[in-house]
């Protein structure tokens, strides 16, 4: 079992989504999150007068899925994320030790079904 | 039980709670016996608490015993009766709540474990030790509650408090709590209980209506636990439907909420009467707002009076009044004031549909109040605002299901036309947003835009934009208000999802999202306002719904309309070989900002000017007046009419300044008139009129007018504002942008207009706004045909600086 961890553009979020649910993953976690990687932030002028913008909204999608899907995960977020521009986001993939479902304690890949 | 199909009547109710609760009883009474007895022939008596000692047993409630006993038993034997005894009811799969008490702490206040003074107010005895029970009720309790009736009331006042807001405060909730949430049965008992310690006794039965929403919420509770199979409480979608049973489920929830009002307004009722008893300073403060008092109105309490109840029969202006009243002091309608207002209801219903008076004034000054949103809910509550808007009874209780919103449609416009006035306190919310209303015009606009903003959801349609718009439109021409603020109010609500629907599905950073949006709004002015809008409006969904997240993503989406409408002022011109010459080469801003009327009015003087080089039109408009001025181009015209405004004692709240192709210009400005000169002499306005043709043709020295008029009383030292002058050479393609924030005085126009002119730069738009004493001030400067150089920034900077400061 993997924990992929996508960071994309809040934009991207619907697309992602039904990206996701179109290749029969329908368990996530959406957070509202903010950062920054190269793209650092920018200067916004607002009335003339520059401010720095260091962190930016972004979101945060984390799924736990079989290790044979862990490829086809990320094929299917990078694809629908993707705008060719610098701040489109982020994969990271995770080993998952043990996943428990809290309602009737199915353990492994039968509680990320 | 199908509460809508097959209604059960209250008696039925009562009769199923009444019979759970001798069943329990006979439970009790028979393990007392076998259990409790043989171990305390005396010294022990079971009390029934809380809901069981009100008789009001719900299928799956909790059972609330006492066991009250003459002294703390050390003995193994009884101790192991105590054990068994609530061993046997868990067994029984009774939920008991329990406690074992001596009559001592029955009657000690205690703040830690208040919920036990609380439920001795519903005690009753059950079995055991009569002695030992009537000794705490007949002797104990009554001396403790008589004692402690202030501090227990002000607990169970602040318990209440709590317990609301945990619920966000709304009894307007889709999926209510229909025990604990505000209107809830709760509300009810609390009602009781305070009117219980007040009277030292029962207090009477409740009066009709709140017996009937005590009925109501009652069959719904008994119905949630026989659905769902367990103590709860919530009434879910799902559940409403099935109580709704063949009926509309969003009409059979409006029954709901009617009932949960009347629970909630009495709970208030009762909570204000004891919070008003307690002598704090706060009280009495409060008690010194008495004194803003009028001919019409008095406060006591906190609560305005009518002083003559009865002229709502033939004043039913009285009415929109009192709530701008209340709306300036921060005061609430009393509940006989609310009462009297109901009474006259369908008079002012048929009077304000029938004789369509002029209310606009009246109802811009109660939005323009520092306590516009609760007035508004005071309107609401008392039916004042249905009267005067038909539109409004119709989403009143709406429940419309999108799994997003929390609230009823009418509880959610009113909470976003809080969260504007959260905003305006300081206390709540992003800085940037509080900072942006002191710059949005007038927001009187955006709160009636943001009332009217969701109406359409009452036609059920897909889509409710235009719904609003429309009923916004009509009920606006209804109370005739003037058609430039109804266009504003009409773009406001057509284009109120906008700037949500860029920040959450398109790309910020993309130049064609900034194109759409600034196309959307037009002008930066209604960009603002939309902005404030979009805030409420996401706001108001439910409590934690603006994180600063989304308030980021709402600032990025604004900002990058706003740069792109900056940018635009310059270079997007008008191109249009069908329009008149006149206005060839004009920003486009000037066909966004002015109706067909004006431009007509417009083609008009520039006709006129043709003549003498220069024609001016000075008219005055709902209190302020408009100078609207149009010539051949040449240096320093702007500074001139300015300086001589100022040289005629007149404020300058607003100034706009165009150029077309042909070297022709536009000028406008908003002004007031402080010394009201112009109102008492009207031969002023010609001499006005002549001057300002006088200075723009360069035949009159502005100085001379200028010269001896006093200088004006600066603002108190902590409401200075400090002078800031910013450059921006990319806001603009062909001119460098200088904006310009200072305090605003008579002759500043003059000054900073001067300052540019004489650094020999020209200015080619400009746009002047007034915000109290904060004046912000954008001008669109080239020279020689180019952007400023940087060499020329500095001293400009100085010299504007120094015009600042005066």
């Amino acid at each position: 079992m993997k924990k992929i961890e996508a960071i994309i553009q809040p934009f991207k979020l619907d697309e992602v989504k039904d990206a996701l649910l179109g290749s029969g993953i329908d368990g996530m976690t959406v957070t509202e999150v903010r950062g920054h990687g190269r793209q650092k932030g920018h200067k916004e002028v607002y009335r003339g007068l520059e401010y720095q913008v260091d962190l930016l909204p972004k979101v945060k999608i984390e799924m736990v899925v079989d290790d044979d899907r862990v490829e086809d995960v990320i094929r299917t977020v990078t694809r629908a994320a993707r705008t060719g521009k610098i701040g489109d986001g982020k994969v990271f993939v995770y080993e998952v030790a043990e996943a428990i479902r809290i309602r009737n304690e199915d353990r492994g890949e039968a509680a990320i079904g | 039980m199908k509460i809508g199909a097959k209604r059960p009547s209250a008696e039925d109710i009562s009769l199923a709670l009444r019979r759970r609760t001798e069943d329990v009883e006979r439970q009790v009474g028979g393990l007392y016996d076998t259990v409790l007895a043989p171990a305390f022939p005396d010294g022990l008596a079971v009390l029934a608490v809380g809901g069981f000692g009100r008789r009001e047993l719900f299928p799956h409630s909790d059972v609330d015993l006492l066991l009250l006993v003459d002294r703390h038993h050390a003995g193994e034997r009884e101790r192991a009766a105590i054990a068994a005894f609530w061993q046997e009811l868990w067994d029984r799969r009774l939920r008991v709540g329990h406690s074992t008490h001596v009559p001592a702490e029955c009657s000690e206040l205690n703040e830690d474990n208040i919920e036990l003074n609380v439920s001795l107010l519903d005690q009753r005895f059950l079995a055991g030790d009569r002695a030992l029970y009537e000794y705490l009720a007949e002797e104990r309790l009554p001396r403790f509650f008589e004692r402690q009736r202030e501090p227990l009331s002000r607990a169970l006042c602040r318990m209440a408090r709590e317990r609301h807001a945990k619920h966000g405060g709304s009894i307007y909730e889709l999926e209510p709590d229909v025990k604990e949430g505000p209107g809830g049965l709760r509300d009810y008992h609390l009602v009781r209980w305070l009117r219980r310690l007040r009277n030292g006794a029962a207090p009477p039965p409740p009066e009709p209506e709140l017996a009937a929403a005590r009925d109501f919420l009652f069959a719904v509770r008994a119905f949630l636990h026989l659905a769902a199979g367990r103590d709860m409480n919530q009434l879910t979608f799902a559940l409403q439907d099935e109580c709704a049973g063949d009926e509309d489920p969003a009409a059979w929830m409006r029954q709901y909420f009617s009932h949960a009002r009347r629970a909630h307004r009495a709970a208030l009722d009762e909570m204000d009467a004891v919070e008003e008893q307690s002598s704090t300073l706060l009280v009495q403060f409060r008690h010194w707002r008495s004194r803003a008092a009028t001919e019409d109105f008095h406060v006591s309490r906190e609560r305005v009076y009518l002083r003559a109840p009865h002229r709502l029969e033939y004043e039913p202006l009285l009415a929109i009044e009192l709530f701008r009243f209340a709306g300036r002091h921060g005061v609430r309608p009393a509940a006989d004031t609310e009462r009297r207002l109901r009474q006259y209801l369908p008079r002012l219903r048929r009077y304000f549909a029938e004789a369509r008076p002029l209310l606009w004034p009246a109802l811009k000054a109660l939005l323009s109040t520092p306590y516009a949103a609760p007035a508004l809910r005071a309107m609401h509550s008392s039916g004042v605002l249905g009267a005067v808007f038909p539109e409004w009874e119709r989403i009143d209780c709406l429940v419309v299901r999108d799994f997003y919103h929390r609230y009823t449609v009418d509880e959610h416009t009113l909470t976003a036309i809080q969260a504007i006035a959260d905003l305006a306190e300081g206390h709540a919310g992003d800085a940037r947003f509080t900072d942006l209303m002191t710059e949005a015009g007038d927001l009187a606009l955006v709160l009636f835009a943001l009332l009217f903003h969701d109406v359409g959801k009452a036609a059920g349609a897909a889509s409710h934009v235009a719904a609003s718009a429309e009923a916004a439109a009509a009920a606006m021409e209804r109370v005739r208000a003037p058609a430039d603020e109804r266009r504003i109010v009409r773009q406001l609500i057509e284009h109120h999802l906008d700037l949500s629907a860029a920040m959450n599905s398109r790309d910020l950073g993309d130049p064609a999202t900034a194109r759409w949006l600034a196309g959307r709004a037009g002008t930066v002015e209604i960009l603002k306002m939309l902005a404030l809008v979009t805030y409420a409006d996401i706001a108001a969904v439910h409590p934690g719904a603006m994180t600063p997240w989304q308030s980021e993503q709402l600032w990025r989406a604004y900002l990058v309309a706003h740069e792109e409408l900056t940018r635009e002022l310059a270079t997007a011109r008008i191109h249009d070989p069908g329009a008149a010459e006149f206005i060839e080469g004009f920003p486009v801003r000037y066909l966004r900002t002015h109706a067909a009327e004006d431009i007509a009015a417009h083609i008009e003087l520039e006709r006129r000017s043709r003549e003498r080089g220069v024609a001016v039109d000075i008219r005055c408009e709902r209190g302020y007046y408009r100078l609207t001025l149009v010539s051949r181009d040449r240096p320093s015209i702007l500074a001139s009419v300015a300086g001589a405004l100022a040289g005629f004692g007149m404020n300058i709240l607003k100034a706009e300044g165009f150029a077309n192709t042909q070297g022709t210009i536009l000028d406008t400005f908003v002004f007031s008139d402080p010394h009201r000169t112009l109102e008492l002499n009207p031969q002023e306005f010609d001499r006005l009129r002549v001057a300002v043709e006088r200075v723009t043709l360069g035949k009159l020295d502005c100085k001379t007018l200028l010269k001896g008029r006093p200088r004006p009383m600066l603002p108190s030292r902590r409401a200075r504002i400090r002078p800031a002058v910013a450059f921006d050479g990319s806001a603009s393609d062909c001119a460098t942008l200088i904006q310009v924030i200072a305090e605003d005085r008579p002759g500043l126009l003059y000054a900073l207009a001067s300052a540019i002119s004489a650094a020999g730069a020209n200015i080619e738009l400009v746009l002047i706004e007034t915000q109290a004493h904060k004046a912000i001030d954008v001008f669109y400067v080239t020279s020689g045909g180019q952007k400023l150089a940087p060499e020329q920034e500095t001293p400009l900077r100085d010299a504007l600086l120094r015009a600042c400061a005066g």
